[in-house]
Order: structure tokens, then C-alpha cells, then sequence
């Protein structure tokens, strides 16, 4: 392939040269190569300039342009937006010219968190004048798992966290750099820093009334230390004027033009491509391969096998060794791969596994003792001498995130230093990663962070890295882009585990349960399986028991939008719909009833829940013939006490006689704690997962088949397109007296019990086990 | 084989096999990386562009069959992002992840070229991308929004 068009590679030589000549000035960097200092228009990484750098997180440019340095990840979440606004809260500066800025991992490796960032102020999550999480400061800080304390502390972008952990210091981060900003032109006046203020980013001196802005006096505070930074305080909710109102996400111009960066975008001066074939069969590897069939293809270069990644480095899970073929396309590396004969060493046991036996062995396994999370009183005497058991068994399929963005890494593995392009949700774990993988030392990684296209639960970690830095490893000099067909992408995630669950209720005369029986399994290794049922029961029953039970499968399990509350919340709200139906009372009364017997922190908040969600939607009016609502909560934390988020949604379904399921409207009540940083994200959040859960409860499961995933692209994992989009989504916030637990999972996930009990309600049908789509929906 | 290309109103020649898909040769080669590949099937449409003004899934298209045609990516749409769809994707905020976007709003540049003021019927017949973040909801409002903008400045894109 030639290019002869009239795209310059000159303009990009140009935009590089600009770059690094801004760059040299920089006393920590090495002399970089073209491609290290490749920067096109519309990235968004670190460019790593120090000019008027008043802390790591706030640059002011002459023109009161504020650069304000992003240690997450956005990927369609808004954190790029929220962010930033909980640093210019404080900073008080011009919203308009506030421009993110992704945070150097480089520079996280190197350098310590400033000392007030590291203790959380107030009396936890219940404290409005607070930074939230009272046990932040105690939390590990050297592991990864924990928030370290190294300059940026979390970079992760997981667990819907970005708000709850990082709201304190990054408001930290604002005031500082504007009392910084405040005592420097104090200075330049001669005057007491109390007389001095500021707004929207111009400062003013009370007594004189003379101004300048943060731009002019940017320097001067650059080399201004805070004089006290432990006494900082932050605003609390009351007096926020940026925070908690609707602000346009910063990231949006950029994606209705085309011109933001995400990882499949990168080209590097000199870079190949490569495309990768994994073993199908988790835990295998290659055999064989025959490179001399494709040798002579087109733009193909050389095939590279590589290891199955080390579990080490990904949180234990074990994937498939593959081959890799390099090109000087994708679409040639693609295409050649496709036609290399290659042999897959699989492990025996694995290729025996198939979705029949997995599910059978856990249904088994709720016999078993399993481990008893919760045993209050004595359930095993009441269930003897009931006169009334309801029991039910559920569950719920493997499923994948499946981003759009296929997973892809771009690394060029230079003789002491690895520079990697990617869009990642742990950009500190990648570069331990490529440190591991090459022998390069950390402080010699840099990380060139790009938009995710969509991440649901840690999407953009995964074997994709260290894939791409073994590849690049082995051809050190030439900037590797690995990117994974749809196909290796499905192959090559962690799955939200297949789950069962068993639940048993012993009722009184009256319909009340007296006795609830909880057993719930997945993959031994699933995260999140205790969710929803732990600590205490969410509705009340006097003798309460709560056991889960596993097995032990080969299909790499992580974590996927929600974690274990998805599954969790789909078993406990249909068995409250069935409970509520034998009780012959109404499925919302009964759970108000029920949730106001428990003795739960934040029960008002969750009958308040309910009770406006019933309102909004009409509930108890009538519906036309075929049409249906029902009920169901939603809570994460709702049993500790600490930060948690609570709603309840209301949906209104109907079905055709010939089986059609329509969302017809959903009613949302959304707690809002004591604050929402930008609402408007979280209105979008909560639309985006109505049909999110939409889609797990109607269409979508993977199989396994002879160890594989049957299902790998999405002509049979199915997304539900606009015409299933419901006409109304009715969102009503109420404040609360807690800080929030994140907003970008575990909203909309009542959808799967909502839709059950409404077909129940039109068909008469009880359904059991998602998706609906594999049942007889139909009625007469 | 060399073969002459029309994107965005440039012409380019290109040296590639003729059944290359022309998403690969507009990201590739022309470097034009707003069209997004996704599955590679022509299923989820997050590669559209416009062949002569109709919207094609260009993961799926050859080349070759855009010789001799006006091709037009997201980069093509407006010189300063100010098209009608454009600007109303960013008064309702659209974009979540963003990856599907160019392609949604080449398959609604396309639609509104038609229907300049499309029934909801015609909005679920014709928008068949998909959008993993699900902004469905605001994407119905933006294209009523953009429709309004199309009909106060004449009626036609």
C-alpha cells in the first residue's frame, strides 16, 4: 500500500515539531523520539508542559485558559466534565475556559500526592461539610487495589467512584491553587491576602478595587507555596454555584465532529499494525502455526506468538495464549491472519464445559453448605412447621460488556523507555505492566491516555496492554497498534458470571414472610456476589438467612456494569413481585411495608423512593389491555450506613398478543444526597441504563459451546436499537442525608424483575431465567 | 491498484486492493479516524458514511465501489461543526462514549436529507445503528430538534 494523496505527512512532522519544542524546557523528560512526541489535533493526554503549573491538577495560561489534569478515564460517563468542575468549583475561575486534560501516569510514578490530600476531613458519609468515606484515609496505599499515594492517587476509573473518591481532594486541589493565585497577587499588591478575592477567575482587591486575573499573576503563584494547605477547607453543598448545576459535557463538541482521539485512532510516524488471534478456549495456547502460507501477503510483515498474559498483571485471570501478524495495514494483518493455519493446545477439561453443565453445577451447588453470610434467628424450624413456602429458582446468563471499541493498544518499546497510547481504566496498573513485561523501569513509562469508546465496568482493562507491549516488546524501535477484531474483543473480556439463586419464604396467615431463605452461586472468582442481600435483608423477615455457594469455571469473570447487583437485584425484587401476588397484596404496599419492619439506616429513604415513583407513574390507574406496571428498588449501601444510592423505578410495559415487549414509559426516583456534581450527566446515566438493563433482561446471554463463547458479535448479541427506546423517562432527584455511592451503575437494573412481573401481569406467565427473549411471551 | 477517491470534496488517489473496504481506506489511508469500525458485519452502523449522499456501512463496502462517487465522512459534514444535526447533538448533549456518533449522526444526515421532518415510525425504521451507551432517548430529542432548525432555515438539507 502507497499513499500518494494530498494528506501530509509533513503536518504531521509539524504538529510534532510544535509540540516538542514546547517540551524541551522539561527537566524530566528525555529527549523523545517523532513518534514519543506525536500529539494530534483533538488528543487529550498529558502534554506534560510544566508552564504555570500551579499544582499537579491546575495550569493557568497568560489568557486565563485553565488546564485542569483528569486522573480518570472519560468514557462516556462524564467524569471528563464532572472533574473538572469539582477542581473550578473551588478554583473559582472562568467555567468557559476551563479545558481538561488527561494526568500524567508518567508523572504519578515519580512523584508523591501532596500531603493534604492524603486524609480525608469531616465525619464521613453522612457529614455535608465532609470529604465523605470516612475510612478513605486508612485504605491501602500502596496496592493497587487501594487509593495510593502517589501524585494522583486513584487513577482507576472503576466501582462509579470517580465522584466519591476524589471529590475531596479535587476541590483540595482547586482551593489550593486559589489561595495560591489569591496570596500572589496579595503580594504583587502589598496588600493582606483577606482583602483580596476572587471570581470567575478575575481577582479583585476590596479596598482599592483594583483587578488582574489568575492568567497574569499564574507565575508569580506557581512559586507561591501555601503557607497552611492542611487549614484548606472545601465548600460544602450549600455553597456550591458550579456544582450541581446541568453543565454540558466538555468532551461532546469533539465527538459530533469526529476529532476525539480514542485509542483505534493513534498513528505514529513508522507505525505497523497488528492483528491478533487468542485460543477460543480460555487457558489455551498455541500449538502451531504456519507463517510461510501468508509470508507473501500483502503488507505482512513478520507473526509474533504470544503467552497466555501473565494472571499477574490482570487480576488473576487467566485468558489464551494467541499469534499475532504484523502489517503495514490492519485490514492486511487482519486478512492474512484469517487465512493462517493455526493449532490451539486446549486444555481438556475446558473444551468439556458448556453452558448446560456450568448452570447444572451451580444449581447443585445451593444444596451444598456453601457460606452462610447472614443467619438471624432460626429459619430451618419456621420452614419445618410453615403452613406456606414460596420458593423460586433464577438466573441469569454470562455477559459481556461488549464496548463498541474494539480493545486496542498502540506501544513503541524504545531501549529505556515504553510509550503506550491507549484508552485505559488503570492507566497505574498498565504501567506496571509494561515495566513487568519489558524489564523498563515504571518511571520510564509513559502512558499517552485516549477516550475509551464505552468501558461499563472496567472495559479498557484487559489483556489488550500487555498483548500490545509483548508484541512491541519483541520489535523494539516500531510503534505496535494491536487492535482486536469484534470477534477477539468478545473473546478477549472478563464476563459478568452465569448466577443462580434459589429463594424460599415461609408466610404467615397473612401473607408476611417469616422466615426468607437466600442462596445464590456464580463463579467462585465473580465479584460482587453478595450484593443486595448482605448484612441485613433489604425487606423484612424475623429469621433471615443469606448463603452463597460457587463453583469453579474457566471462563475469565470480572467485573461488568453493576457488579453483583444486576443478578442480585433481578432475584430479590422477582421474589418480593412473587411473595406480593401469593400474599394477594400490591407488589409496591407490600415492599413499603415490609422495607418500613427493618431497622436499615436509610429505610425512610427508600420507602421515600418508592412512594414517589409509585406517584409519578399513576400507580393502581388503570391500563389498557395488555399494558402493565411494576415496581422495584434499587439500592446499593443501602444496609451500612455509609455512602449509598437509592431509587426506585416504575415501568410501564405492554405486550402483543403475538409476544411484542414495548417500554412504554419508566418513572424514576433518584436520590440525590446531599449534592449531584453535574445532574446532567446523571440524567443521561440514568436513560443510558434503562436500556442497558433493557437489554439484559430481553436479548442478551453468551453461551459456552466445547469451552468457547457461541456468541461474539452482534449479529448474536443482540443491541436493541432506537425503536425500542421508551417514549417517556420521568426522573425526579430528592435529597437524602448521605454522600452517594456513583451513578454510572446499578440505576435501571428493576427493569429485569419489572419486565417479568408484567408479563406476568398480561400473560399469566412467570419467567425465571433471563433473557425473556428465549420464552413464550405470547397471550390470548 | 490505483484508483481515484472523492472524500469530503478532495480527491485522493489510493494504492490498495480494490475489495479493501473503504472504511479501512478512509481510516488508513486518508486518515480520516472519525468513521469507526465495530463489528466488521455491517450490523452496528458505527462506520456510516454518505456514497452520493445515501448513508452506507462502510465496513462492508468495497472500495472500489465508491469510484467515481462523493464520498462524505463526519470530517466532511461542516467545516466548523455547525451542521443543523451537529449543533443539535450538542444542545441535548448526546454523546456519551461518543464511539457510535459519527456513524448516528451520518445515518440522521441521511434520514433528514429525505425527511426533512420525519414521523417517529420513519425514526425507527431508518436509525438502525447502535448505541452501546444507549443515548437513544436523546438522540429522538436531537433529531427533532435538528429537524425544527431544518425547517425554520428552508425546509431541505
Amino acid at each position: 500500500m502507497t499513499i500518494t494523496d494530498n494528506f501530509s505527512r509533513r503536518g504531521l512532522l509539524a504538529t510534532a515539531a510544535a509540540v516538542t519544542g514546547a517540551l524541551v524546557i522539561g527537566f524530566w523528560l528525555p529527549r523523545r523520539t517523532e513518534a514519543q512526541s506525536f500529539n494530534p489535533e483533538g488528543a487529550a493526554w498529558s502534554n506534560e508542559t510544566g508552564d504555570d503549573e500551579v499544582n499537579a491538577w491546575v495550569v493557568v495560561a497568560p489568557d486565563d485558559t485553565v488546564t485542569v489534569r483528569i486522573a480518570q478515564t472519560e468514557l462516556g460517563q462524564g467524569v471528563w466534565t464532572s472533574n473538572a468542575m469539582m477542581v473550578a468549583e473551588e478554583l473559582q475561575c472562568d467555567w468557559s475556559k476551563v479545558r481538561p486534560q488527561y494526568a500524567s501516569a508518567n508523572r504519578d510514578a515519580k512523584e508523591m500526592a501532596p500531603a493534604w490530600t492524603l486524609n480525608v476531613m469531616g465525619n464521613g458519609a453522612t457529614d455535608p461539610n465532609g470529604g465523605g468515606e470516612p475510612q478513605f484515609g486508612t485504605r491501602d496505599r500502596t496496592g493497587l487495589a487501594g487509593i495510593p499515594d502517589s501524585l494522583y492517587r486513584r487513577m482507576r476509573t472503576n466501582a462509579a467512584a470517580s465522584v466519591k473518591d476524589g471529590r475531596y481532594y479535587l476541590q483540595l486541589a482547586g482551593a489550593e491553587a486559589r489561595d495560591r493565585l489569591l496570596l500572589a497577587a496579595a503580594k504583587l499588591w502589598a496588600v493582606p491576602v483577606e482583602e483580596v478575592s476572587s471570581v470567575n477567575s478575575v481577582i479583585t482587591h476590596r479596598g482599592s478595587g483594583r483587578t488582574t486575573t489568575y492568567g497574569k499573576v499564574a507565575s508569580l503563584a506557581a512559586e507561591t507555596p501555601h503557607p497552611n494547605p492542611q487549614r484548606i477547607r472545601i465548600k460544602p453543598p450549600s455553597e456550591w454555584t458550579l456544582m450541581g448545576t446541568e453543565q454540558k459535557n466538555l468532551d461532546v463538541p469533539s465527538k459530533v465532529t469526529g476529532t476525539a482521539v480514542y485509542g483505534i485512532d493513534v498513528h505514529l510516524p513508522g507505525m505497523k499494525w497488528a492483528a491478533v488471534k487468542s485460543c477460543p478456549v480460555y487457558g489455551g495456547k498455541v500449538k502451531s502455526y504456519d507463517f510461510e502460507r501468508i509470508r507473501n501477503e500483502p503488507g505482512v510483515i513478520s507473526a509474533i506468538q504470544f503467552p497466555i498474559p501473565d494472571p499477574v498483571l490482570i487480576r488473576g485471570r487467566i485468558f489464551g495464549g494467541g499469534v499475532a501478524v504484523i502489517a503495514d495495514s490492519w485490514y492486511q494483518a487482519k486478512t492474512a491472519i484469517d487465512k493462517m493455519p493455526i493449532e490451539w493446545d486446549v486444555p481438556a477439561a475446558n473444551a468439556t464445559r458448556n453452558t448446560a453443565n456450568i448452570r447444572a453445577a451451580l444449581i447443585a451447588s445451593l444444596d451444598e453448605p456453601g457460606t452462610v453470610r447472614v443467619n438471624v434467628g432460626d429459619c430451618d424450624s419456621v420452614f419445618r412447621s410453615a403452613a406456606r413456602i414460596v420458593e423460586a429458582t433464577y438466573s441469569v446468563p454470562y455477559l459481556p460488556r461488549a464496548r463498541m471499541e474494539p480493545g486496542n493498544a498502540t506501544v513503541l518499546v524504545a531501549d529505556n523507555r515504553v510509550d503506550i497510547w491507549i484508552g485505559d481504566q488503570s492507566p497505574q496498573e498498565t504501567r506496571r505492566s509494561a515495566a513487568q513485561i519489558t524489564g523498563i523501569p515504571e518511571e520510564n513509562v509513559y502512558l499517552h491516555m485516549c477516550h475509551l469508546g464505552g468501558g461499563y465496568g472496567r472495559n479498557g482493562n484487559g489483556p489488550q496492554a500487555e498483548q500490545a507491549i509483548y508484541v512491541a516488546n519483541q520489535n523494539r524501535g516500531t510503534p505496535i497498534h494491536l487492535l482486536w477484531t469484534r470477534e477477539e474483543d468478545f473473546i478477549n473480556t472478563t464476563f459478568r458470571s452465569i448466577g443462580v439463586a434459589k429463594l424460599r419464604a415461609a408466610l404467615d396467615k397473612d401473607g408476611w414472610p417469616i422466615a426468607m431463605d437466600v442462596r445464590t452461586a456464580t463463579d467462585a472468582e465473580a465479584p460482587g456476589a453478595t450484593a443486595g442481600f448482605d448484612i441485613a435483608a433489604r425487606y423484612f423477615a424475623p429469621n433471615y438467612r443469606f448463603s452463597t455457594h460457587s463453583g469453579r469455571f474457566h471462563i475469565p469473570v470480572g467485573t461488568r456494569r453493576g457488579v453483583g447487583a444486576p443478578a442480585q437485584h433481578f432475584y430479590r425484587e422477582s421474589f418480593m413481585d412473587e411473595l406480593a401476588r401469593a400474599a394477594g397484596k400490591d407488589p409496591y404496599l407490600y415492599r413499603r411495608e415490609l422495607i418500613a419492619r427493618t431497622n436499615l439506616p436509610y429505610r425512610a429513604d427508600m420507602i421515600k423512593a418508592l412512594d414517589i415513583a409509585a406517584e409519578m407513574s399513576g400507580w393502581g390507574t388503570k391500563l389498557p389491555e395488555g399494558t402493565a406496571r411494576a415496581i422495584a428498588l434499587e439500592e446499593r449501601g443501602a444496609e451500612a450506613g455509609g455512602h449509598a444510592t437509592i431509587s426506585a423505578q416504575v415501568h410501564t410495559v405492554s405486550i402483543s398478543r403475538d409476544g411484542k415487549v414495548r417500554l412504554e414509559r419508566v418513572d424514576v426516583a433518584h436520590d440525590e444526597g446531599f449534592g449531584l456534581v453535574n445532574p446532567l450527566s446523571v440524567r443521561k446515566q440514568i436513560e443510558g441504563q434503562v436500556t442497558w438493563f433493557y437489554n439484559d433482561a430481553m436479548y442478551q446471554e453468551c453461551n459456552v459451546t466445547e469451552g468457547r463463547i457461541a456468541e461474539n458479535n452482534f449479529d448474536t448479541f443482540l443491541l436493541s436499537r432506537i425503536n425500542e427506546d421508551p417514549p417517556q423517562i420521568n426522573v425526579t432527584f430528592f435529597k437524602t442525608g448521605h454522600w452517594l455511592d456513583g451513578m454510572g451503575h446499578d440505576r435501571g437494573l428493576s427493569i429485569q424483575s419489572n419486565i417479568a412481573d408484567a408479563i406476568f401481569q398480561i400473560t399469566g406467565k412467570r419467567y425465571r431465567d433471563l433473557p425473556f427473549r428465549n420464552h413464550d411471551l405470547t397471550w390470548t | 491498484m490505483a484508483m481515484d477517491l472523492t472524500v469530503n470534496g478532495v480527491r485522493h488517489s489510493v494504492d490498495v486492493a480494490p475489495e479493501t473496504p473503504l472504511l479501512w481506506v478512509i481510516r488508513d489511508q486518508l486518515r480520516l479516524t472519525g468513521t469507526k469500525f465495530t463489528c466488521g458485519i455491517a450490523q452496528c452502523g458505527a462506520c456510516t458514511l454518505h456514497i452520493d449522499d445515501r448513508p452506507v456501512r462502510s465496513c462492508s463496502v468495497p472500495v472500489s465501489a465508491a469510484v467515481g462517487k462523493a464520498v462524505t465522512t463526519i470530517e466532511g459534514l461542516s467545516p466548523d461543526g455547525t451542521h443543523p444535526v451537529q449543533l443539535a447533538w450538542m444542545e441535548l448533549d448526546v454523546p456519551q462514549c461518543g464511539y457510535c456518533q459519527s456513524g448516528m449522526i451520518m445515518s440522521v444526515v441521511g434520514l433528514l436529507k429525505r425527511r426533512p421532518n420525519p414521523t417517529d415510525a420513519e425514526i425507527d425504521a431508518e436509525i438502525t445503528n447502535a448505541c452501546r451507551c444507549s443515548t437513544y432517548h436523546r438522540i429522538r430529542k436531537a433529531i427533532r430538534v435538528a429537524a425544527a432548525s431544518i425547517s425554520a432555515r428552508g425546509g431541505a438539507l
